[in-house]
């Protein structure tokens, strides 16, 4: 090895190691830190959503957060209550329901009836046993919402269904005051609605 | 058992795991991004640059604007003004329910809000305080509005009224975010500065307008020449003491003048599904003067001018 | 080239390929430097050279980072990294005249970027301003020098795999990966919008603090134990820290301001912040071998001492400014660059120089650098790191806790910075100043060299001829 301490030549041989073992303690602040790491994505990566931003957190709370307009246009509240997640669940974001258990409610002929006294009824109330939408048989129980949700929601979410143009839904909104009367109607009916005693009523009632 | 390959797949796959996660699957999400609808009047955002601002595009890539300016408007938060729209026919109870339930405002001031509708109750406040609120005045044929309002520090120095989002940058190439704010923030300056002279002005000589400013003059981008026949329409005006001498002007070329369309061309200012703010549709509202306001539409007069 | 029976023989015929990556890679530092000294008088004299487009701050300032980063950082560290694959394999360089082809077309390609971002065809496009007719030369010069490199070590004669080749052979492979990727992404088959900045943000990350990182750390794990006389205290856990930092610091590089969806940033802060598992490895492994170092410590071994002490601050500082709160301060202020400048200078520029201060006395043989020449240049880069880097990451704090209150008017934010970078400007000039003076050590001892081998030369070509003894 040269003297000269400030630029000196490098020695030839091969480096040596010593085997230390890695601390055990790194190796479960990694695991600490793994875990920590997941929860901070789990809080505020809204879970992979292209339409959540910072601040937002999830896709529901973008939903709460949209501006409502000030007029009759209930739409915007629909979307939220559809997705809040109520109807969701069941019938899927993009309205198609589960085959065999929960009937679509994109271009469905129950959804597009002139009068939507029926549709009321059963978001109210509750829908069990077998129905036929669209030439197609569903078997399976709907809750009734009647003491979750608002005339204004029943209605904004009927209106939103029903108007959602991406489905293929092009019947008319619904006006809380329809909702209300309807509720009113049905202030002592405790159990869901069959199919068949629907379809006895007249939509327009 | 040789474990040099295997050793060397995992080192890659190690490494080409974020290859997926940060390439591949951003690509595959908001690489196939689609124009959006603004809420709520759902008309299609973004709309296209036009010609001449594209080339300001690629004029502001020449020159490194980049390096200096950031086109990232930031959000901390979202709160909720609530705003009486309309005072129904009983003046009096609405007045006295509105000192009740906002102790905090004068009578005087109250009736005179009232004389002027629409007008903010509360501002900047929770949303459940809000919703409340607006529960308990909309009664009869009173109504009340609750607006949704982004917070942050970049909104309060108006240099945006909402964040910035993916779709602000949709048909941007190449697009340019900035990663410093020597000069301000420029994501919105279409809507802010939208005085063509006056960017024309700042580009050729910043310190006219702006007293200290850092930014280097782009002369280059402007030529001078002998003013004929009662001077050039495009000439620059108000240029104090780096006006040309007399019988010259100074006009801008073509790629001043489109960076100046390209920089007009900014804004996110449109409210949309992933970025909700009420538009409002009334006139500024009463907020006390030097105050910024986030509701207020921002013109060119009463903007904090963060640039000034 | 089989057997070969000393180490003088291996840095001869390596001689030159080395030679013109190492002091290109010092040519294009000083270059850089002045770049970055021009870009620093624009603040205090903005009308200084604005008339001439070529020099504006928006041009001049990406010619710096792309000459410092291409120019020095890869060059320089590519060509340590080849001596240390034949140095530690004992065989010699496949093939050093296209290496030194390699080299030639990389510095050939970088001048045409350089210029051509002087002339406005910037890409636009963060640390990847190069044009695409110059990044194909550069792609194409990478893929020269590391089948070269990597066909060296495939030769070594010596199989054992020391834990710094680890480090460099996946830097190495890694390089092409990103660079193809970012190139054809953004430049060939351009991706929609936000993307491109997202791949862009994913590039820059793995070049300044991935490629960087593994490279600089192993050439310190080379040159740290080697210097100071010491060994390191773990095989495994230097294994260790280089397995956790390629799954873990890949993942980082996207802002928490970004306009993008927030799982994206959410996943950079999440692996950013598990980068505390490879400092805290890297302290382990260099605190016995640099922690307790006399004053008589070499300048080279200075140098690495100071690279490793930035890497461990400069990563901590990426690890904190990730988190969300932090970096609603610390984003989009002077601190982004102040932190990578300490990361890709502090750390990296640190233990290249005391690398090459290292080898080019065993390159050039007989010849030594001038010490006093060497210790100027130490003294100047601290310098230029305590006065230039260190004042911008704490102004970027201030800038970002001024932005933050709307009630501070934006030109008295501009006024506080622009007294930090009346100080950065001096940080500017000493580091012009000691890669000048590092220039000049290095130039003169290859011109000493190749003057006195000319003599050599000379004096036999003109010695007299002795007459030959004819054998009956």
């Amino acid at each position: 090895m040269s003297a000269d301490s400030n630029t000196q030549v490098m020695d030839r041989s091969l480096p040596q190691e010593e085997n230390g073992p890695v601390p055990v303690w790194l190796i479960i602040l990694g695991f600490i830190l793994v875990y920590v790491g997941l929860v901070y994505f789990d809080e505020y990566g809204g879970w992979f959503h292209e339409q959540v931003y910072a601040p937002y957190r999830s896709y529901e709370q973008v939903l709460t957060w949209q501006p409502m307009p000030a007029g009759d246009d209930l739409t915007p509240l629909g979307k939220l209550v559809y997705n809040k997640p109520t109807c969701v669940t069941c019938h899927q974001a993009d309205g198609n329901g589960t085959p065999g258990q929960f009937p679509p409610l994109a271009s469905s002929d129950w959804v597009n009836e002139a009068e939507p006294g029926r549709l009321i009824r059963i978001v109210l109330n509750g829908l069990t046993g077998p129905i036929t939408v669209n030439g197609k048989s569903f078997n399976s129980t709907m809750v009734p919402w009647k003491d979750q949700l608002s005339d204004k929601d029943v209605a904004a979410v009927i209106t939103y269904v029903r108007q959602n143009k991406a489905w293929g839904n092009k019947a008319g909104a619904v006006k809380p005051e329809q909702v209300a009367k309807i509720r009113a109607a049905l202030k002592d009916r405790a159990q869901a609605f069959t199919p068949d005693e629907l379809l006895k009523i007249s939509p327009a009632e | 058992m040789n474990y040099g390959p295997l050793i060397f797949l995992a080192a890659f796959f190690a490494l080409a795991t974020s290859w997926f996660g940060m390439v591949l699957t951003p690509h595959a999400q908001v690489g196939h991004l689609q124009p959006t609808n603004t809420v709520p009047d759902g008309l299609t955002y973004p709309v296209g640059r036009a010609g001449l601002a594209r080339q300001g595009l690629d004029v502001y890539r020449a020159n490194g604007c980049e390096y200096c300016h950031s086109q990232q408007v930031r959000q901390t938060g979202m709160v909720c003004d609530v705003l009486l729209t309309d005072a129904g026919t009983n003046q009096p109870a609405v007045i006295q329910k509105l000192l009740k339930l906002v102790p905090e405002a004068s009578e005087a001031s109250l009736k005179e809000k009232l004389a002027s509708l629409p007008q903010p109750i509360k501002e900047h406040i929770g949303r459940s305080e809000a919703e409340a609120l607006v529960k308990a005045l909309a009664v009869g044929d009173v109504k009340a509005e609750l607006w949704v309002v982004p917070v942050g520090p970049d909104i309060s120095r108006g240099w945006g009224r909402r964040r910035t989002v993916a779709e602000d940058f949709l048909y941007d190439y190449p697009y340019m975010p900035g990663s410093q704010r020597v000069g301000p923030d420029l994501a919105d300056v279409g809507a802010r500065l939208p005085d063509v002279s006056w960017q024309l002005r700042h580009l050729y000589a910043p310190t006219v307008d702006v007293k200290g400013s850092p930014m280097p003059p782009y002369r280059y981008l402007f030529a001078k020449q002998k003013s004929e026949h009662g001077g050039s329409p495009e000439a620059l005006t108000n240029l104090g003491d780096h006006a040309p001498p007399t019988g010259y002007e100074i006009v801008p070329r073509a790629e001043a003048k489109a960076l100046v369309a390209y920089l007009l061309s900014l804004r996110a200012n449109e409210a949309l599904f992933d970025a909700p703010f009420t538009v409002p549709s009334a006139p500024a509202t009463n907020a006390a003067p030097g105050t910024a306001t986030n509701a207020a539409p921002v013109t060119a007069t009463n903007a904090p001018a963060p640039a000034k | 080239m089989a057997e070969v029976s000393s180490f003088a023989e291996i840095d001869a015929y390596s001689r030159v390929p080395l030679l013109v990556l190492l002091v290109s890679a010092a040519v294009w530092l000083f270059i850089g430097s002045a770049f970055a000294f021009i870009a620093s008088l624009k603040f205090h004299m903005p009308g200084f050279l604005a008339d001439c487009s070529f020099l504006t701050y928006g041009r001049v300032r990406p010619a710096f980072t792309n000459s410092f980063l291409y120019g020095f950082c890869v060059q320089g560290g590519l060509g340590v990294a080849i001596w240390l694959f034949i140095r530690l394999g004992r065989n010699c360089i496949v093939q050093p005249g296209l290496l030194t082809l390699g080299a030639s077309l990389w510095n050939l390609g970088l001048t045409a970027g350089v210029i051509g971002i002087l002339s406005g065809d910037s890409t636009g496009f963060e640390t990847l301003e190069i044009p695409g007719y110059a990044s194909l030369m550069l792609f194409v010069a990478y893929a020269v020098i590391g089948v070269l490199g990597l066909l060296s070590l495939h030769q070594r004669v010596e199989r054992g795999l020391y834990v710094s080749l680890w480090f460099i052979v996946a830097a190495v492979f890694w390089f092409p990966w990103i660079y193809s990727t970012a190139q054809l992404l953004l430049l060939k088959f351009p991706v929609r919008g936000v993307t491109q900045a997202v791949i862009a943000w994913w590039y820059a990350n793995n070049l300044q603090m991935v490629w960087l990182g593994l490279v600089g750390l192993g050439l310190a794990f080379y040159f740290a134990p080697k210097l100071a006389n010491r060994q390191l205290p773990s095989h495994y856990l230097a294994m260790f820290a280089f397995w956790t930092l390629i799954l873990f610091a890949t993942w980082g590089g996207i802002p928490n301001s970004a306009p993008v969806p927030a799982w994206l940033p959410a996943l950079s802060t999440a692996g950013t912040v598990l980068l505390l598992i490879p400092i805290i490895a890297v302290s382990l492994s260099f605190w016995p071998v640099l922690g307790k170092l006399g004053p008589d410590a070499s300048t080279p071994l200075r140098f690495i001492r100071v690279g490793v002490l930035l890497f461990v601050l400069a990563e901590l500082l990426q690890v904190v400014s990730s988190l969300l709160p932090v970096s609603q301060v610390t984003d989009l202020t002077w601190f982004v660059p102040g932190r990578s400048l300490l990361f890709s200078y502090g750390f990296f520029a640190m233990i290249l120089f005391g690398a090459i201060y290292s080898i080019m006395p065993t390159l050039f043989a007989g010849e030594r650098l001038c010490p006093h020449l060497a210790r100027a240049h130490y003294w100047l880069a601290l310098g230029g790191i305590v006065l230039g880097l260190l004042p911008l990451t704490f102004g970027g704090i201030i800038q970002g806790l001024q932005i933050r209150h709307a009630g501070v008017p934006f030109m008295d934010v501009v006024k506080t910075q622009l007294m930090v970078i009346r100080i950065s400007t001096l940080g500017d000039l000493c580091f012009l100043a000691g890669h000048g003076v590092f220039l000049v050590n290095v130039v003169a001892l290859v011109q000493r060299f190749y003057k006195a081998k000319a003599a050599t030369v000379f004096a036999d070509a003109t010695a007299e001829i002795k007459p030959v003894e004819l054998r009956p």
